[in-house]
């Protein structure tokens, strides 16, 4: 039998700042996930079209990254660069710990999309003088885009989910205020339930917003003109 | 005045030899059929010409301009002044038919949009598009598709267009609306090289047809005097299969 008295009523006041919390996390997911987008642009790019030497370094950087735990990562950027004489705040040395991260699994998800590039549309747009960058930009994305949008969208939410990490560097995102909030009121129960919906209600309505968007866009097409 | 001259053209696929020493001159308006079994090298003629298998020998003059196929900015001018039209259209699948034919003018040559506009419309109307505008690619047949190729084509206004095998993909019942753009260019002066197996067709609007085989030419001369009264054998053994169904 359960012998706990739930006792909601004292957490109450403390919601605004699990929600402030929230925002920080959203923040957190979304800067991290476009910037990692546009690294993993810039790296499927050049896995897909650039020289050995170049090839090499993305694949190191994408091997190091999705071979080693983000946690370590990001220690690494907030107690071991300072020894080098780059010190970070805790946000930024997650928010870069994150970035990095995301581009290595982006440059890797782009890069099959980057593969099953329509090559008779490529030669279409080399005699009609378009320069690599523009065939990347015209051609290849609009279709990146369009073949890969459930992917990035699952990538995006397991982000979302993943900045609770930020707690341990003493970020007050989400878990952190509610880290915060259960060391003075001790209600460990009632915060972590309550912090978990929070998680829930954000995952579920970014899924949503993401299945209307890519419905929107992919149906309408993209249009990247 | 010639103004296009190949001279001892070569190409190569891996160690096939596909161009073995082709020769040919083309003048401003000049309608050429270059005819000839599959592998005879006769779509690779086209593909050297542009670029996309570049000549391991030979040389490319355009107005006295020679071509150098390892100079990008070379290959870029030659792109100014040529097109090419595939055998599968390779329409941008992401744009609607407008934007398919603004693309390049606008985005790569940086003209103004509105100019470009009044201009594409004209062009998909004159190629019979003129209610497609807003389509995208997967939405049209294979001869709307291939008409809003050669439009999009067009659009960079070349001296040259090359017609790669354009009605070969069709279903029978659309080739004609295809051919029939083609016949308007052809009235109107375009000069253009076709590689096609529509006997007829390039009968009809070629000023000179070219019979190639194993990557050379064979035989070339106006077209009555090939199909009707073929001096080499090669040739008169291919006519005589192609006429007799």
């Amino acid at each position: 039998m359960l012998d706990y008295t739930f006792q909601y009523g004292q957490i109450w006041p403390h919601l605004p700042r699990l929600l402030g919390g929230a925002v920080l996390s959203l923040e957190l997911a979304l800067l991290s996930f476009f910037g990692g987008l546009m690294l993993g642009t810039v790296g499927a790019s050049i896995l897909t079209f650039g020289g050995s030497a170049a090839r090499k370094a993305v694949s190191a950087y994408v091997t190091f990254f999705t071979n080693t735990p983000q946690l370590v990562q990001i220690y690494f950027l907030y107690f071991a660069l300072p020894d080098m004489g780059i010190i970070l705040s805790s946000f930024t040395a997650v928010l870069l710990g994150m970035t990095l991260n995301a581009g290595a699994y982006l440059t890797e998800i782009q890069r099959a999309g980057f593969e099953s590039r329509r090559q008779s549309e490529m030669e279409a747009a080399e005699v009609l003088g378009f320069s690599r960058g523009q065939q990347i930009r015209y051609v290849i994305l609009p279709h990146v885009a369009r073949v890969l949008f459930p992917p990035l969208s699952n990538q995006f939410i397991l982000m979302t989910l993943g900045t609770s990490m930020a707690a341990v560097f003493g970020v007050e995102e989400l878990t952190g205020q509610a880290l915060n909030i259960n060391s003075t009121t001790f209600r460990s129960l009632e915060i972590f339930s309550v912090t978990a919906l929070i998680y829930i209600a954000i995952t579920l309505m970014a899924s949503a917003l993401l299945a209307v968007a890519g419905s929107v866009l992919f149906r309408a097409r993209m249009r990247i003109l | 005045m010639p103004r296009l001259v190949i001279a001892g053209l070569e190409a190569c696929y891996g160690s096939l030899k596909v161009l073995d020493g082709i020769d040919l001159d083309v003048a401003s308006g000049d309608v050429i059929g270059l005819i000839g079994p599959s592998g005879s090298g006769k779509s690779t003629i086209l593909r050297s010409l542009v670029g996309l298998t570049p000549p391991t020998a030979g040389s490319v003059e355009i107005d006295g301009d020679n071509v150098d196929y390892k100079d990008a900015a070379s290959v870029a001018r030659l792109r100014d002044r040529l097109a090419i039209v595939f055998q599968q259209y390779n329409l941008f699948q992401n744009m609607s038919v407008l934007q398919n034919v603004m693309i390049a003018p606008t985005k790569i040559k940086k003209r103004p949009s509105a100019e470009v506009e009044e201009e594409a419309r004209a062009l998909l109307a004159k190629v019979g598009l003129g209610d497609k505008l807003d389509r995208y690619p997967d939405e049209l047949s294979g001869g709307q598709q291939q008409r809003v190729a050669i439009a999009r084509a067009l659009a960079l206004r070349p001296e040259i267009l090359l017609l790669d095998e354009v009605t070969a993909a069709l279903d029978p019942e659309l080739v004609s609306e295809v051919l029939d753009t083609i016949r308007v260019l052809a009235r109107e002066g375009m000069t253009m090289l076709i590689v096609s197996h529509e006997m007829g067709f390039i009968r009809e609007v070629s000023r000179e047809v070219v019979f190639m085989d194993a990557g050379r030419i064979v035989e070339r001369g106006p077209p009555s005097r090939i199909f009707d009264a073929p001096t080499e054998p090669r040739t008169r053994d291919f006519v005589s299969k192609i006429l007799r169904h």
